[in-house]
């Protein structure tokens, strides 16, 4: 019964959104303030529906009821609470639904801070908005319904795929829905600025947060997944360059080319068509993402579930991009710069010089993922593109970009003086060039020497505008050097916030080259007792325990670690096997770990025999991983900085908002 | 003129990368094998292949590492944990015993399975456009921008005739301060 409540819900709320995007368009056309209204209160409206539905969806995976098809095919009984809650986002029709909801989330705050604000773009934010809503709850409704019946009521459900049974697989998705489905927002103020033909710089500084936030998120979430294949695909890599991975990768190149353009456009009021061709190309690149993800179009370890959304995905992908390139050509005459670029020194050109290399990634990286498709499709010949052709494509723009990182923010606006030129990089050219040297002592190997000396080079001249940034604020306020970092974040977090994002890039960076050139690995079988020494590590097994949970038997195999360097224990590394009853076919591993701020001794059991008197690891000592996770730390911190609004900011907005109130509307 | 002398570091550092970046040596990353199992060398194998008895699973992992389970996509086959990509380990294993080295198997595998066991496209055919097309396109996006910012350094600049935007007072009068106090300090 209240399942198709559910169901009618959904139907409603599909109803409703397309009279909003009717009234949003309408109204913001003829200036109608009472179908602008109406326009709002249906993103209102329907959050508050998608929402209820997906309560009903959640109570019916907690309630165990197993008469509802999803239920059934992604929870079980024996479930613990906190995965079956989880579970929303385990399969198709579950997680398009929990989509839908934060997308109309997103849309009922957007709308509602905005209410009297932007009074000339929000109606067609509000219709742009409720587009996609429109687009998700017609998949929702006739193609991928999560209140569809059994037909019978089964006395248990299939049970939750159990590599979805992990801590980080609960917050992976949630994150990475938060900054896929933010993206939506900045793309639905760009269609707004091109069809009310206000294409200032209005949309793009309103924009900004909306789009750092989502990038947070986002930026989380991949980190999260990776961190989700690293302790749970026992591989001893964290990427792997799966094309479901490079689904959330591509929107994140083309968000952060976006987030850098727009500066631009502040400040020089050019790139304006670039600007609106990226964030479409994000928003594009997010309905392409889910596409890949829940078509199963091309095979991966990540296509848990597929059905017939396909077609509706690939008409609404198509709809986008003829709709989006008919409304840029005809607005394209709106859309000229202000001013040009000065000089190739200036810190335009290295912008400019930025955004080519990330889309010259995002290209390489859309261009790999769907080669194998194209291959099949011409030849009839299967190929697999993977980590070796992603890493020597993209690897090194990567390097190019992680140079121009430290470069772009020393260049003067217009151009730069040879004085200031030699002002700014000597001391961070000396530090590169000394860790290069160092690493060069140490291990001669090509990249690592160049990719660590530009990573030294950045961070020295983050350090170098910390340090100046200080210097100044102390010699005007008199404050010590911790006030004047406070200070300098909230007069300016825009930029020193940006510093810390940087610094966040480096650190992963850094553990990208640890892992990627100086791994090690080893592949034993140990009897109890016995030993093996990998790196400056010795490692004993002692012998298997096997402990029984709810759903799966769990198998930890002991191993005793010691430092060979200082002859001490280090503690106790549990490799695990977990077999689930009702999936005994697909054990799944639990890597055991030991984690220090240089390596990470990294232990995969892979089979035992006799009940655990020998058994199988593959070792790794994985270097610097560690710094990933950190920098992932001091990125989401540093976007925060970036993003908070200080008091002077939040002045100039009311004055802003205050100039339109007034203005021509 | 002599402002393009500014560049010329950007241009060289570029260069320098791009050329060591695509010497082929260095592509493969190089996967150090450090350890060595210390008493498990006289200790069984644990798969059921009597003929690779001598062969130790570091040694198979070593030429697995290279190839691709042919099944799942984007999984390598030294840690695919499929009975199929078992039983491809089992056949590594002996012929390694049988005293083949690493190209010969990989060819092995090739022929078997088709080119995809091989992580990337081999560079043959239709596959040279999978390596070509990123280039070609970076490059064609490079001359676009270099020719576009070329055109743009020609031309006087604009500022003075074009009249600054002005319709958000406070807010622009706060950028074009900052963007004064920024030329100052580079100019």
């Amino acid at each position: 019964m209240i399942f198709d409540i559910g169901h009618l819900i959904l139907l409603t709320a599909m109803a409703l959104t397309a009279f909003g995007i009717v009234t949003g368009y309408l109204g913001g056309r003829w200036r109608n303030t009472r179908l602008i209204q109406s326009s709002f209160n249906v993103v209102y409206v329907v959050a508050a529906l998608v929402f209820t539905a997906t309560v009903i969806l959640w109570y019916g995976l907690l309630t165990d009821a197993f008469q509802l098809s999803y239920v059934w095919n992604h929870s079980e009984r024996a479930l613990s609470p906190f995965y079956k809650f989880s579970a929303l986002w385990g399969g198709q029709a579950g997680s398009l639904l929990f989509w839908c909801m934060i997308l109309s989330a997103y849309s009922a705050v957007v709308a509602y801070v905005n209410r009297d604000r932007h009074r000339a773009l929000m109606p067609y934010v509000n219709a742009a908005l409720l587009t996609t809503s429109l687009f998700f709850l017609v998949l929702l409704v006739f193609a991928a319904d999560p209140f569809k019946r059994v037909g019978f009521v089964p006395p248990d459900g299939q049970g939750l795929n159990p590599l979805l049974q992990n801590f980080w697989m609960i917050l992976h998705p949630v994150m990475l829905y938060l900054g896929y489905v933010g993206m939506a927002v900045p793309f639905a103020f760009a269609v707004a600025a091109l069809l009310s033909k206000r294409l200032d710089n209005e949309w793009v500084r309103t924009v900004r947060r909306w789009t750092l936030i989502p990038w947070m998120f986002l930026s989380a979430g991949i980190l999260m997944g990776s961190q989700w294949a690293y302790m749970e695909l026992g591989w001893g890599g964290y990427w792997a360059w799966d094309p479901v991975e490079n689904a959330s990768f591509l929107p994140w190149l083309t968000g952060t080319a976006f987030l850098h353009s727009i500066i631009i456009q502040e400040q020089r009021g050019i790139l304006k068509t670039w600007n609106i061709v990226l964030i479409w190309l994000t928003y594009f690149l997010v309905i392409l993402g889910t596409f890949t993800t829940r078509s199963g179009i091309i095979e991966s370890v990540h296509s848990f579930a597929r059905s017939d959304v396909g077609p509706y995905f690939l008409v609404y992908l198509v709809l986008i991009l003829l709709g989006f390139l008919w409304l840029l050509f005809d607005r394209l005459p709106l859309l000229r710069g202000e001013h040009s670029i000065d000089s190739f020194t200036s810190r335009e050109a290295a912008f400019l010089a930025n955004n080519w290399l990330f889309a010259g990634i995002a290209f390489a990286t859309l261009w790999g993922t769907f080669f194998p498709m194209f291959s099949e499709l011409l030849t009839g010949q299967r190929i697999s593109v993977a980590a070796p052709f992603f890493n020597q494509v993209n690897g090194p723009l990567f390097l190019l970009l992680l140079l121009l990182m430290g470069v772009a923010p020393l260049l003067g606006w217009r151009h730069t003086s040879l004085s200031a030129f030699r002002k700014q990089f000597t001391f961070p050219i000396l530090a590169g060039v000394a860790v290069g040297l160092l690493v060069f002592l140490f291990a001669r190997s090509f990249y690592p020497i160049i990719g660590l000396a530009i990573c030294a080079f950045v961070v020295a001249t983050i350090v170098q505008e910390y340090v100046r940034g200080v210097i100044a604020r102390r010699t005007t306020t008199g404050e010590n050097a911790l006030a004047a970092v406070a200070g300098l974040w909230r007069r300016n977090g825009r930029r020193y916030g940006g510093y810390i994002v940087h610094l966040g890039i480096v650190m992963i960076g850094v553990a990208v080259i640890g892992n990627e050139f100086y791994q090690q690995s080893l592949s034993v079988t140990l009897a109890r007792g016995e030993s093996a020494q990998i790196g400056r590590y010795e490692l004993v097994y002692d012998g298997m325990i096997s402990e029984r949970k709810s759903n799966r038997i769990e198998y930890h195999a002991l191993l005793n670690a010691y430092n060979l360097d200082s002859g001490r224990r280090v503690g106790v590394i549990t490799p695990q096997r977990n077999i689930y009853d009702k999936t005994p076919d697909m054990p799944t591993s639990e890597v055991g770990l030991h984690v220090t701020p240089f390596e990470d001794v990294y232990v995969v059991l892979n089979g035992w025999e006799s009940g655990g008197a020998s058994a199988t690891f593959t070792i790794y000592i994985n270097p610097l991983t560690l710094w990933m996770w950190i920098g992932g730390v001091v990125l989401v911190l540093g976007t925060l900085i970036a993003a908070w609004p200080h008091p002077t900011q939040r002045r100039s907005e009311v004055v802003r908002s205050l100039a339109y109130a007034t203005g021509d509307d | 003129m002599h402002r393009i002398k500014y560049a010329l570091p950007f241009l060289l550092v570029g260069a320098l990368a791009f050329l060591a970046v695509l010497s082929p040596g260095n592509a493969e990353p190089a996967m150090a094998q450090a350890g060595a199992a210390s008493s498990s060398t006289d200790t069984r194998v644990t798969q059921n292949s009597a003929t690779a008895n001598s062969v130790t699973p570091n040694e198979v992992n070593e030429v697995a590492k290279e190839l691709w389970c042919p099944l799942c996509n984007g999984v390598r086959l030294d840690a695919c944990e499929l009975k199929a990509c078992e039983q491809m380990r089992d056949m590594i294993a002996e012929q390694l015993a049988e005293g083949w080295n690493k190209e010969q198997i990989k060819n092995y595998f090739i022929e078997q399975y088709g080119p995809q066991v091989l992580g990337a496209p081999p560079l043959e055919g239709f596959n040279w456009l999978a390596w070509i097309l990123p280039f070609v396109a970076l490059a064609a996006g490079g001359v676009f921008l270099w020719r576009t910012m070329q055109r743009m350094v020609a031309s006087p600049p604009q500022e003075a005739t074009i009249p600054k935007e002005e319709t958000l007072p406070s807010v622009t009068d706060a950028y074009s301060r900052r963007l004064e106090e920024e030329l100052k300090r580079y100019g």
